[in-house]
This record gives structure tokens, sequence and C-alpha cells, in this order.
């Protein structure tokens, strides 16, 4: 044990006195106290102040894009509810269709339309975009225009017919389990939060497993400490490394937001209001998925001879966790579906899917708890495995290994 | 202490790699382990630190068997290798914990090897910024930190200039004359010679060779004896002795500063010099074949 302790104060060290990890904590707390003290700064400075009580709703501009129309007199372009469907838009009325042609090329008009019949019309414009809203506008507005028309040749009151057609139904959803939609911001910050830890730590823990066997201090460590305290004491240390870290960013976030809610308008509880339930099973369902997979990483590294090799050695297996990673993100939409129910069981996946679960439904203990000692016991064999390939890895030089021959170690005695 | 090495068999896949390896080390008497590239050292090495399992034999010390956890053991590897981006004396402190020693005794013994082997002022340097010879005298302050009592140097002398070859040659002689254990692993025969009182010379994985040097090299030049003249060449010595003496000697080899002749027939040293002396040789050197070990070495461990 005090082999291990030595190498865990060792490796984490390692990380602390690394210049990378300490401008990179640094920075990015920074950047999250300043983005989140934005709209105080903004305040400060009398910024925002002729804001508009209701918020940000004001797409519209006062300047009017002008429009050419060849009417052939189904509409008319003085009728006041086309200013109503087109508030900002001023259409000029064309007879030559060459002419409208000429000036939506010569941009001298944003587009042109060419109505042909009641139910028809050409749109003429330069360069056609993924999403024109103008389209169904005015498709709606020749709709209603028809309708109007219609029900006046049939002596039909207009206004009555809308009045029926548009009757609201009003409803409220009052949520007895858990607010999908509202959990779901969190939910997917702290996934993609774990995601990156992995992939960042993971690799880091493969990197120094692997730099040490091409420096060659693997020889004088494998004679001087027990394998298992070795890679047992890098896998911890980089874990404690990453949540330091990331656990620095979240709490100057919090207290940053903290600080700042009011000038948010406490817009962000959703993201930084986490229930206690949420909070511990991120922990704890976090750290075994964490150590999961960093366990994995370090005996990956041990299968390369050079740090260049690590990327061929770690292939699979990040493969495997972005396909996990994708699996429970796709489950994030239906988070009751038996997709992230199987997903919540499978240790590569379990730790970010129930812990989805967990965020964002209701989930009955006794299936958290089997989820918990699955990965539990995942992690420790995990562990175990790791700590013999590293052990039969390290000394193996030239070509990197393939996971064949790390299994193939498993069964060897040596 | 006494450290005997039993009937050793190892196989990595389907190959054995040594088979029935057998020696004994005993304190205050350095032991050479020797062989060509691939002869199975290094294995031997790692299963006697506890880093290999053997298949079968038995590695006893003092009589019960060896538990390595119980014991320090100070390795310097042929592929040398310390963290060339951290400062020297963090690592030998890190290495010296990692032994078992408490920080403050970890940081003693450090500074103390700094000072023995005149590289004190690198302590706080990185390893990467010193040259080859210092980064070889803090890898073997690395081996020593922990005050180990089997001592195991793989080619300790490589890269090293006379003057720290004299250094290290000092500080191996007072590690010997402690009684420490030390096993020695070289290819550069003069240092084994100097330092060595047993050797092992192994030959693809088997046991070429083993005992006291003084006697291998005794038993190695028995009834051989080394000849030259004034006023013959080598080759006509050589050809004088065949064509004259064939009853009584057999020429072996023609080296540098004579020949080589082993006495047959029951013919002694004494009948061989009467008969010469009747010859028209002028004999420069009539004297008893002392084999070097680089001699030995080339017979055991050479290609046949």
């Amino acid at each position: 044990m005090k082999q291990f302790f030595t190498v865990f104060k060792f490796e984490l060290l390692h990380y602390f006195k690394n210049k990378a990890y300490i401008i990179t904590t640094s920075i990015l707390c920074v950047v999250a106290v300043i983005g989140l003290s934005v709209p105080t700064i903004l305040d400060l400075f009398g910024f925002g102040e002729d804001k508009e009580p209701t918020g940000p709703s004001s797409s519209e501009t006062s300047d009017f894009d002008t429009y050419g129309v060849i009417t052939n007199d189904i509409i008319d372009l003085n009728d006041p509810s086309l200013t109503i469907y087109f508030p900002s838009i001023n259409f000029i009325e064309y007879t030559s269709p060459d002419q409208l042609n000429e000036d939506v090329i010569s941009e001298t008009i944003e587009a042109g339309f060419v109505i042909e019949s009641d139910f028809e019309y050409q749109y003429l414009v330069k360069n056609s975009s993924m999403h024109d809203p103008l389209v169904s506008k005015f498709s709606n507005y020749l709709k209603h225009n028809y309708q109007l028309v219609t029900f006046e040749s049939l002596n039909i009151d207009s206004d009555k017919v809308f009045e029926v057609l548009n009757t609201k139904v009003s409803s409220e959803t009052i949520v007895l389990g858990k607010d999908s939609v509202n959990n779901y911001m969190y939910t997917y910050i702290l996934i993609m939060m774990l995601y990156f830890m992995v992939i960042f730590y993971g690799q880091m823990i493969a990197t120094g497993v692997a730099s040490e066997k091409s420096n060659r201090a693997i020889e004088v460590l494998v004679t001087s400490a027990k394998p298992n305290n070795l890679i047992f004491g890098k896998v911890f240390a980089g874990a404690l490394a990453g949540i330091i870290q990331f656990g620095a960013i979240i709490g100057f976030s919090y207290i940053s937001y903290e600080i700042n809610s009011a000038a948010w308008n406490n817009g962000l509880d959703m993201i930084f209001h986490i229930p206690l339930d949420a909070i511990l099973s991120f922990a704890v369902f976090g750290l075994l998925g964490y150590l999961f997979y960093s366990f994995i990483f370090g005996a990956l590294g041990a299968l390369a001879s050079k740090t260049e090799d690590i990327n061929t050695s770690a292939m699979p297996i990040t493969l495997i966790f972005v396909g996990a990673f994708l699996v429970v993100m796709a489950g994030m939409n239906d988070p009751t579906g038996s997709l992230l129910t199987i997903a919540s069981y499978i240790p590569f996946s379990s730790f970010m899917a129930m812990f989805v679960r967990v965020a964002m439904t209701d989930v009955s203990m006794v299936e958290v708890i089997i989820s918990l000692v699955i990965l539990v016991l995942s992690t420790g064999l995990i562990g175990i495995i790791a700590a013999k390939i590293y052990r039969q890895g390290t000394l193996r030089y030239g070509n990197p290994l393939k996971l064949k021959d790390a299994f193939k170690m498993l069964k060897s005695k040596d | 202490m006494i450290l005997e090495v039993k009937n050793i068999k190892k196989s990595f896949g389907e190959a054995e790699i040594l088979h029935n390896i057998s020696f004994t080390v005993q304190s205050g008497r350095a032991f050479g382990l020797l062989g060509r590239n691939g002869a199975g050292k290094t294995t031997t090495i790692r299963i006697l630190m506890g880093v290999f399992n053997a298949n079968e034999g038995d590695i006893l010390l003092d009589g019960i068997p060896f538990d390595q956890t119980k014991y320090k053991i100070g390795y310097l590897p042929e592929e040398r290798g310390l963290y060339p981006k951290k400062p020297v004396i963090e690592q030998l402190v890190y290495l010296g914990q990692l032994r078992g020693l408490k920080k403050a005794e970890a940081l003693k013994n450090s500074i103390y090897w700094l000072e023995r082997l005149g590289v004190i002022e690198y302590k706080k340097r990185k390893l990467e910024t010193l040259s080859k010879g210092n980064q070889q005298k803090i890898q073997l302050a690395s081996t020593l930190v922990s005050n180990p009592d089997l001592i195991i140097l793989d080619e300790p002398f490589s890269g090293l200039d006379p003057v720290n070859s004299q250094l290290l040659k000092d500080v191996v002689q007072e590690l010997i004359d402690i009684n420490k254990l030390v096993i020695f692993s070289s290819h550069q025969m003069s240092y084994v010679e100097e330092f060595c009182d047993d050797i092992l010379i192994m030959n693809q994985g088997e046991v070429a060779i083993l005992g006291s040097l003084n006697q291998i090299k005794k038993d190695f030049g028995h009834n051989r004896l080394f000849v030259s003249s004034t006023n013959y060449t080598h080759q006509n010595l050589k050809e004088f002795m065949q064509s004259n003496f064939s009853e009584n000697v057999k020429v072996e080899a023609i080296l540098k500063k004579g020949i080589i002749i082993e006495l047959l027939n029951n013919t002694s040293k004494k009948e061989l010099l009467n008969l010469l002396l009747k010859t028209d040789i002028d004999i420069d050197t009539f004297q008893m074949y002392e084999p070097s070990l680089n001699d030995i070495f080339v017979d055991k461990a050479g290609d046949k």
C-alpha cells in the first residue's frame, strides 16, 4: 500500500507540475468565470439597459426589403393583410416577367413572385438558401386569400369561420416524476464532460505508460515496485488529476454563476441547480466509468513501445467508447427506451447511460444497484487484467502488441 | 548470504529459453554472469528479481526460498532508463521510496551517492541535460540509493571514460568488500576478470561453464604450455613440433606471441624441455598456458 501511495503521489505531482495542465486549468477557469460574468459586466457599463423587457424577439428590422410580384389580378397588393403576413416587405407590381427576372439577377430586388393561379405561383430567387421562410409564408398568404375570396363568393362570414377554426385549447403539464426537458441540458453537459475526461486523461495515462517504456524507465520501475502498485497508482493519480481539473472548472463556474445569477435572470438555473440524486449518480458512476476506461488505456499504453504507437494500440477501445457515447446521446432523446436501458447495464456504457436515466427518468433503486455492482466488479476485474497486461507488456519491445497478444498474455503464468 | 539458483527452467510460449540453470552467489565474492546476446542472462536476472516466474526450479537465500519483497535489490539495467525530463534528485528519492525507504532516508542516500559519484552539482538538473557519462552515474546512484542487499550490474562500464571507469571500479570493489551480493554482467572481459571470483558462462540458455575463475583458468590451461622461440617463427616452430615431437605434443593454436601446445602421452614439462634443449631452438618462453577469460568465453560461448 505504501508503494501505491508513493507512485500515486509521484504521478499526481507530475500532473500538478505540468505547465500544460496548470495553464489549461487556469485558462478554462478564467474563461468560465468571465463568460458567466458577461451579463453583469454589460449591465455595469450600461449595455442592455434599453433592452426590451420581453427579451430579444425583435428580429424584424425597420428596413424594408423589396420584392417584385406579377399578380395577374389574383391578389391585391394594397390588401392590408399582406402587411400582416409580410411586415417588413415592400412589394412592387411587375408586368413583364423578363423585367422581373432581370431585376432579381441584378439584385435590384430581393426576389420575385409570379402568381399563375389561386393555387400556383413561381418564386424567382437569385441564390436559394436551405430554408427560405418566405415560400411557406407566401403559400399561406395565397391560401388565405383564396379562402377569403371563396367565402365571400359563397356569402359565408369569413370572420366567423376563422374564429371557429382558430379556437385555442389550453393545457398544462404537471410533471410528477422528472422533467426530461429541463434536465436535458445539464445531463447533456455532464455527459460531454465525462466524454472529454475519458478521452483526454485516457490518452494521457496511455502516453505516460508508453513513454516510460520508450525511455526505458520501466526497466527500473518494474524491478523496484510491484506492477499492480505502479498501474493502480498511475491510473488513480490520472483520475484524480482529471477530477481536480474538471472540478475546478465546475466549481469556478458555479461560484461565478451564483454571483451573477441575477444578471442572468436565473436563466441558467436548469444547468447549475442539479438535484442531489443526479449529482450523486454522476459522481459515483462517472468516477467508476472513468477508472474503468483509464485502466484499459493504461494497459494499452503498455502494449506500445513508443508513444507514437499509442493511437494504433488505443484505436479499438476509443472506437468502443465513442460508440457507447453515441448510443447514450441517442438514448437521451428517449430516456425510457430499451436502448438506454440495455446500455445502462453494460459497463462500457453504463456509467453514462445509468446517469442519464437517473437524471432524466425515475429509475428504481434496484436497477441502479444492479448496474453499480456490475460496474464495480467490471472495473475491479479490468484493473486486475490491466495490471497483468502492464506487467507483461512493459518488458516487451518491438512492434506494438495487438489486443490478441494481450489476451494471450493473460493466460501466461509469467 | 548465499544465493542459490537451482535448476531454473523458463519458457515463453512454446520456446524454452532457460534449461536447468544453476549457480551460487556468495556475498563478498563478485559473481560474473556472462554469455552472448540472447544467451538468457537478462531472463535469468529478471527471474532473480521476481519480474518473471520460473517454470521450474528454486531460488534460495541462505537455504530458504528467496522472497524478493523482503530484500532490497539494486538493478542497473543494460538498457539505461530513468525520467529524462525530471530533476535528478526527485527521481532518486522516488526510486528509493519505491524500494521501501522513508523520504528522509531516500534523500540522505541520494545525496550520499551523488557526492560519492561526483555529480552532486547536477541534483536539480533534468536528467536529459546531462552528458551520457553523468547520466550513467545517476543511473548507478539510482541502483544503489536503497542500500541494496543484492546488486545486479548489467554492463556498468559502458559509456564511461577511463577516469569514471576507475571511480566505478572503486565503488564496485567497496560493495564487494562490505559483503554485498554482487552479480556482474558484462561483455568487457577485462572488467569481469578484475572483479569476479566466480563466473557462469551461459550459452543458448544452458550453463556452458561455471565455477571459480581461477580454477576455470587452471582447468582450461591444464596440460597446455605456451612456447616461443627467438630463432623460429611461430609457424616454423609449429611445423617443427609437429614433425619431430608428434608423439609428445599437439599444437593447438598460434597466438601473437607464441604457440600453445598440449602435452600428449603423459609427457611431462621437464621431458619436453629436455627434448627441446637438444634441438637448435633458442627458447624464448616456456611456461604453463593460462588462458584469458576472453579465450575461455570464445571457446565456450562461440560458434562451434
